[in-house]
């Protein structure tokens, strides 16, 4: 795609390249900062079983509808899904080449935003 | 009381100025953390003249707590002795977990004050937002005085008002005085006045104040009153001051 939205994807493939080497080098080169879509408040939490994401609006009502796009740490598209009506989606981490880490988008079609599972999050978490 | 040299502005002497209030602070590492800065946030936990960058010893508070997602969690026994500002002091650094609003709360040992011929308690909080959401920005913790916020307490710029109600015992307080402290940490600010060390405003009918500060940075408020009770000092009934405080970040506004 053309335009801003490129560049938003641009700037969200240096996010995940960062993503693959940990977050502190992700602070240093996420100076071209993605997406701008502030309203959408998407989060994730991960275990050793699952990842877990949630997506809701700063009103604090949740997102009901939405793609959920799990990209690799070589932003290779791993899955897509659709939230649920409460906000939420859950997949097996298992299922998921996890090692460089995962960025997780939520697109609800009238706004996006992102969240980076690091390898230090599924470390911090799984103690692996 | 302890003097201090203040820097006067330029082309005047110094001059000797005394220490005239003294505050809780919670000073956060960022008060809007978002995914890139890490998962979690640092805190300095002090009790000082913030101006003049003079610590007094915090003692291990009567309690420290982190309010989130309208749950209150007890942080007393994860402080770290720390010296701030040459004094004893605590540190705290803590994992944010969730998106959200984060509340940190410290009410203090009551402090014997000669000068006043009163003790001090400072009820000192200060908000976090972690990952983008700020929802639960104006959370009333229901502190025995507080401040209330009614303009978000984080991602002010420098020259934004801010206004909150003050309150006591959970009721707005009419026309409480709120005095106003800049952290003078690294800015190097300097006064003309002793005076201007320490703004005042006054609350309208209904408890509200109104500031807005003249540059970024930590910005204390803090609406001192009477307790309607006493404490015993030396065998005799004392009056008790107690603060509502609250600790905001303005940032510096970097446009044309």
């Amino acid at each position: 795609m053309e335009g801003p939205l490129s560049c938003r994807v641009s700037a969200r493939a240096l996010h995940h390249r960062a993503a693959a080497l940990g977050l502190a080098l992700l602070a240093a080169l996420s100076v071209a900062s993605a997406a701008q879509a502030h309203t959408l408040v998407v989060f994730a939490s991960v275990d050793c079983e699952a990842v877990s994401v949630e997506a809701k609006f700063s009103s604090g009502k949740v997102a009901q509808k939405g793609d959920v796009r799990i990209l690799d740490g070589e932003n290779t598209l791993l899955k897509t899904l659709t939230l649920g009506s409460d906000g939420t989606v859950e997949v097996p981490l298992a299922d998921l080449p996890h090692g460089g880490g995962l960025l997780i988008e939520v697109d609800t079609g009238g706004h996006d935003n992102y969240w980076i599972i690091t390898p230090k999050d599924i470390a911090r978490k799984c103690g692996s | 009381m302890k003097r201090h040299l203040i820097a006067a502005s330029a082309g005047t002497a110094l001059a000797a100025f005394p220490a005239v209030a003294h505050y809780g602070m919670i000073i956060l590492g960022d008060p809007m953390v978002s995914q890139e800065d890490g998962r979690s946030v640092d805190l300095t936990m002090s009790f000082s003249h913030p101006f003049e960058l003079d610590g007094m010893a915090l003692e291990t508070p009567v309690s420290f707590t982190v309010t989130h997602e309208g749950n209150e969690m007890d942080l007393l026994g994860s402080l770290e002795s720390a010296t701030v500002m040459e004094e004893q002091g605590f540190t705290l650094t803590y994992p944010l977990e969730r998106p959200g609003t984060y509340v940190f709360a410290m009410e203090p040992q009551r402090y014997w004050e000669p000068a006043e011929d009163a003790f001090i308690i400072h009820y000192t909080k200060t908000y976090v937002t972690a990952y983008g959401d700020d929802h639960s920005w104006d959370t009333e913790l229901g502190l025995k005085t507080e401040i209330v916020p009614l303009s978000k307490p984080f991602g002010l710029w420098e020259h934004n008002v801010f206004q909150g109600i003050v309150k006591l015992d959970g009721a707005p307080l009419p026309y409480a005085e709120v005095k106003v402290e800049f952290y003078n940490n690294g800015a190097g600010a300097t006064v003309p006045d002793e005076l201007m060390i320490t703004q005042t405003v006054k609350a309208d009918g209904f408890g509200v104040f109104t500031y807005a500060p003249p540059a970024h940075g930590w910005w204390g408020f803090a609406a001192l009153n009477t307790a309607d009770y006493t404490l015993p000092h030396d065998g005799e009934d004392k009056a008790v001051e107690l603060g509502a405080v609250i600790r905001v970040h303005f940032e510096e506004w970097k446009g044309h």
